[in-house]
């Protein structure tokens, strides 16, 4: 893993500005630190003398002031860097999904969870273990300047054991390793066993399995002791074996200055200094290794992220990062021509193409689609908006507003559902759903376009959802509008009024819709039935 | 690890454990060990502090050009602090991990023992994985209080008392200095801790938003560049972050409140030291040691603010495990009936002393007047009367908090009727042991589980006497014989967690393939298809019908796909179409 990841700050921008405070506090920090070394070394000399102790005093209180100052400061903006490194590189994640045809996004199970938990554990690292690597590269760096000005001789002891600090670090981490790597991966199973039964519990209760599970349960948690404990102990030892190195190195630091004070060859000032000086060398480095651990995860979720990001061959490529393939042109309310060339297309791990050299045109008014099931109309549709593209061939179409089959539909009120894509003002929300005949039901309700409906619409009727979607559509200004089955499952007469809606809204724009029901196809201008082959027009 | 039962007979008649029991598993309490633990690490602190103070006294000493040997004492000493603390620390790790992980285990068996007899009623009605995700997260979160809080508390208190009464023995006054620096540090820790504890249940909630609208924007990409809404989404997005934001920084006073704090009462305290210290009296190097113990006193304590956030948490995290774990189940077997009597399928019921001898031998189900409540206090559906004979496919819709999963509850016998009369061959419910009725539902959720294990122990929980041949005959019946005929290691191949992924729909058909394998002749589908496309849906639930013909199937989908394939439609919501608030 690397500490930092520069791709980071190039592809959440917003992160750029809060690391960059961390550093410049975590400098600041540092070189209090070793300022404050100095004032405590005076002050003891001037109390062990029996100097005035005023000056001293005032310079260490001060100085402490200033790191309290700076510890404020740091605890806030390390909160903030987590927060704001964290929702940069979410926001990115998701705006680069969002941009994408769905052949370069992951499978929504996957999505998910990258986006909400593990762009999560990116937080801890911005905010822990990011000023502790400023820390521990500041604070000895600025500690082993200072005493080459005091105490050369020091300092010599310092630059001699210092490296031996890593040295030993990794030598420990190469006799353990294959041990370590073994133990890791048994431990990581046996300590999500409980996660994964305790989740499954419902099904183990359904088929009366969960009593006898208990016992395994008891069983293999106190395997994951026992291995927790093995892999502990090394870990721990080896830390606990850096410490004693520190701690020796700096007990040969104590031990030489005290010989050269004996001997008179350097004064207490410079002395105390040294010892004061010599911990700030070696602690930091210790401090970073405990935060390295909880930041791996971290680290890791940064790699994913910018994985998912900048390993999408189209952004590497430096190609258009928009949805490639579909010309768009056209604006305004006056509908605008879709024309699909010579279009193939096959699905993500799909063997045979789904549509091969399709040609298809549809102009403004109602144009129907039809065709058997399985033919890939909905392929059509999704390609016509941009949402896939096309494996070879040409996509035509102005901007467009596709109602799937099962249409979003997300908690929140009637107005924050219908506002959905486009900026609508309250007269022309009552007016789209006039249109659909939804304006006497939601006046009615006691809290009309405040109501909350939830999830998926629930609390409408079927006939209710299809027309809050239809009114949505109104909505927007795009000029080319595609429906998938808009009325496959209304009864009869939720699905008329569906269809005039339909034939009104042709009047103005550019309608494609995929449908099974003849009513409407005989009311289209254009009736367009998609075979295994290129489609052809019918009237 | 085995997820299917293991060889060898288990006491399948303990009771239930008792609320007392079950709470014991959330309660915050320090182990014996933990204590011991906390001393050790106090011997650590100790011997940090005192290297400082021994240091200073060294160099002094040896500025004032004694004889060698005078300072031998103190150079040993300097030393053998150097490495009493790596050596008390690693001792004080491995007592507390190890009395911790000790903990674990025995907490977890009470917390699944105690998990059993409320699921999955006690749940909540949806999203129950996302529950128990949380029991698990909160019980870690509580048995680490015992390291991150117990341990610095005891260690810091003992290591503080310590300097202290070193201090005060060369000098009172810089005793009283170095307590009352105590004194600040216990005040700012109860600052921190007070701090922490204001903001957490603001900053839980805002971090669960957040992740609730990233996990919507990922998984609905394409419906919402479908209807042009991908700002509105970024919108919502920076809502919530910035709602966490604030959050964050509020938390964040406390601790820099308490750094800011600690830092300068060392300065007030270091002052103080220095200029009460009486040289004269007390010699030079002895002077210097006491200007030193306050700071490195406040450096030893200075991690007492993660301490004091990791408590808050803790602290949390037990209210909500005593919240679920606290609550009584929703059914229970009646007194007087042997719970065992399921065990011995077929035998004549007359073996048993159970109050109402009746066997069920056919599962022809029927509901009179029923009602139910999860809560008892409001009636959540019925009353209602159902006919189910052996082979009815049903489908049961209507909106949400009509009462469609309540009415899979009382079929499945995961609640009571609370009025009206519940009858399984003619007999109530009510007379039977749970497992009698349990035994003939097999429920498949909008979530089946897949565990982290072979396909063969993923199918086999429902029938562990199946022999491979029934495993494959049930995946085929499910609509998997292609995707389990691709499989590299066939039954072998390790799913869940570590293990192969399954899609959504796979998934389904896996908890269908479950049902049809169990052979029980009760059916219930609760919202199978729920996060599935419109094209996987209408064919899993073809299959599922076609898989179970011969079964009573009961169907509940606020969906309308494939419903028309059943017999009959049961719609609960048919008086009442307007839109209720989102619960």
């Amino acid at each position: 893993m690397r500490p930092l990841d520069p791709r980071l700050l190039r592809a959440a921008p917003a992160a750029r500005r809060p690391v960059a405070a961390l550093a410049v506090v975590g400098v600041l920090q540092g070189l209090a630190t070793v300022a404050t070394a100095f004032a405590l070394a005076a002050l003891v000399v001037a109390a062990v003398r029996g100097e005035p102790l005023r000056e001293a005093s005032l310079s260490l209180a001060a100085l402490l002031a200033l790191r309290a100052g700076l510890a404020w400061t740091a605890e806030r903006t390390a909160a903030r860097a987590g927060a704001r490194v964290t929702a940069a590189l979410r926001t990115a994640l998701l705006r680069h999904w969002l941009t994408v045809p769905a052949e370069r996004r992951p499978d929504p199970d996957r999505g998910g969870v990258l986006a909400a938990q593990g762009v999560a554990a990116v937080e801890p690292y911005a905010a822990r273990f990011l000023p502790a690597l400023v820390s521990a590269a500041v604070v000895p760096a600025a500690a082993l300047v200072a005493l080459l000005v005091v105490d050369p001789v020091s300092a010599l002891v310092v630059v001699l054991t210092l490296p031996l600090l890593p040295a030993f670090a990794a030598l420990i981490g190469m006799a353990t390793r294959d041990d370590t790597a073994r133990r890791w991966a048994s431990l990581s199973a046996l300590s999500g066993h409980f996660a994964d039964v305790v989740r499954g519990l419902p099904t183990l209760v359904g088929y009366g399995r969960a009593e006898r599970q208990a016992e395994v349960v008891g069983e293999v948690s106190r395997r994951h002791r026992t291995a927790t404990m093995r892999t502990l102990r090394t870990a721990f030892m080896s830390s606990a074996a850096l410490e004693l190195l520190a701690s020796i190195s700096v007990a040969i630091v104590a031990v030489t200055v005290g010989l050269r004070l004996t001997h008179g060859t350097v004064d207490l000032g410079t002395g105390l200094l040294a010892i004061l000086l010599a911990p700030e060398a070696y602690w930091p480095v210790r401090r970073v290794g405990a935060a390295f651990h909880d930041a791996a995860d971290g680290a890791e979720a940064v790699a994913d992220v910018l994985a998912a990001i900048d390993g999408d061959p189209a952004v590497a490529d430096g190609a258009a990062t928009g949805r490639s393939g579909v010309e768009r042109s056209g604006a305004g309310r006056s509908g605008v021509d879709v024309r699909l060339e010579d279009v193939t297309y096959t699905y993500p791990g799909a063997a045979s193409p789904v549509l091969a050299g399709l040609d298809l045109a549809a102009g403004p008014g109602l144009t129907v689609l039809t065709g058997p099931s399985g033919c890939g109309k909905t392929t059509v549709l999704e390609l016509v908006a941009g949402l896939r593209t096309p494996d070879t061939g040409s996509v035509r179409a102005g901007r467009t507003h596709l109602v799937t089959q099962r249409p979003f539909l997300p908690a929140g009120t009637l107005r924050e559902v219908l506002r959905l894509g486009s900026d609508a003002d309250d007269p022309a929300l009552w007016d789209a759903l006039r249109a659909v005949g939804l304006d006497g039901f939601v006046a009615a309700l006691p809290a009309a376009l405040d109501t909350r409906v939830g999830d998926d619409g629930v609390g409408l009727s079927a006939g209710q959802r299809a027309r809050v979607v239809l009114a949505r559509a109104m909505l927007s200004d795009a000029p080319v509008l595609l429906l998938d089955e808009p009325t496959a499952h209304l009864d009869p007469a939720a699905s008329a009024l569906v269809h005039d809606v339909l034939a009104r809204l042709a009047e103005r724009r550019t309608v494609l819709v995929v449908t099974h029901r003849p009513e409407l196809v005989a009311r289209a201008d254009r009736h367009l039935t998609l075979a295994a082959r290129p489609v052809e027009a019918l009237r | 690890m085995s997820i299917a039962p293991t060889a060898g007979t288990t006491d399948r008649t303990a009771s239930p454990a008792v609320p007392e029991g079950r709470l014991a598993a959330a309660r915050l309490r320090p182990t014996r060990a933990t204590v011991l633990g906390g001393l050790l690490g106090g011997a650590a602190t100790s011997a940090g502090i005192a290297l400082t103070a021994t240091s200073g006294w060294l160099v002094v000493r040896a500025s004032e050009r004694p004889v060698l040997l005078t300072l031998l004492a103190a150079i040993v000493a300097v030393r053998a602090f150097g490495m009493a603390r790596p050596a008390f620390r690693y001792a004080e790790r491995l007592v507390t991990h190890d009395a911790a992980l000790a903990d674990l285990a025995e907490r977890r068996t009470a917390v699944w023992s105690a998990l059993v007899p409320l699921t999955p009623a006690r749940l909540g009605r949806r999203s129950r994985s996302e529950v128990l995700t949380g029991v698990v997260d909160d019980l870690t979160d509580v048995v680490e209080a015992e390291v991150r809080v117990t341990v610095p508390l005891v260690s810091s208190a003992l290591a503080g008392l310590g300097a202290t009464v070193l201090a005060a023995a060369f000098s009172p006054a810089v005793g009283a200095v170095v307590a009352g620096l105590l004194v600040a540090v216990a005040a700012g820790c109860a600052l921190a801790w007070w701090f922490e504890s204001r903001s957490r249940d603001e900053l839980l909630a805002a971090r669960a938003d957040v992740a609730r609208v990233s996990d919507l924007v990922a998984r609905q990409a394409a419906e919402l560049q479908a209807i042009g809404a991908e700002a509105t989404a970024l919108g919502w997005l920076d809502d919530a972050h910035d709602v966490l934001a604030r959050a964050v920084r509020r938390q964040s006073l406390g601790r820099a409140l308490v750094a800011n704090l600690l830092l300068l009462a060392t300065a007030a305290a270091t002052v103080a030291a220095a200029s009460l210290v009486d040289v004269a009296a007390l010699g030079g190097p002895v002077a210097a040691l006491l200007v030193l113990v306050p700071v490195a006193v406040g450096e030893a304590l200075a991690p007492l603010t993660d301490t004091m956030r990791a408590l808050a948490r803790a602290q949390g995290s037990a209210d909500r495990l005593a919240a679920v774990l606290g609550q009584e189940p929703a059914v229970t077997d009646p007194a007087g009936v042997d719970p065992t009597g399921v065990d011995r399928p077929g035998t004549a019921p007359s073996d048993t002393d159970s109050a109402e001898p009746v066997a069920v031998d056919r599962a022809d189900v029927r509901l009179a007047a029923a009602t139910a409540s999860w809560t008892g206090e409001r009636t959540d559906v019925g009353p209602l009367d159902l006919d189910l004979p052996v082979g009815t496919h049903l489908a049961v819709v209507g909106p949400n908090g009509s009462g469609k999963s309540t009415l899979l509850a009382v079929l499945a016998r995961h609640l009571d009727v609370t009025g009206g009369a519940h009858r399984v061959d003619g007999a109530d419910v009510r007379s039977l042991p749970l497992e009698e009725i349990r035994r003939l539902v097999a429920v498949v959720d909008d979530e089946p589980h897949v565990f982290a294990s072979t396909l063969r122990e993923n199918l086999r929980l429902a029938r562990p006497a199946a022999a491979d041949d029934d495993l494959r005959r049930a995946l085929v019946l499910a609509g998997l014989g292609p995707w389990a005929a691709g499989l590299p290691d066939g039954l072998d191949t390790a799913l869940g967690t570590g293990g192969r992924g399954l899609s959504g729909g796979e998934r389904t058909r896996l908890g269908v393939a479950r049902a049809v394998l169990s052979d029980r002749p009760v059916v219930l589908l609760d919202e199978p298809t729920a996060h599935l496309d419109h094209a996987t849906a209408v064919s899993v639930t073809d299959d599922v019908l076609e898989a179970l013909r011969e079964r009573t199937v009961v169907l509940v989908g606020h969906r309308p796909e494939g419903l028309d394939r059943l017999d009959a439609v049961l719609d609960l919501g048919t008086a009442d179409p307007v839109p209720t608030a989102k619960e």
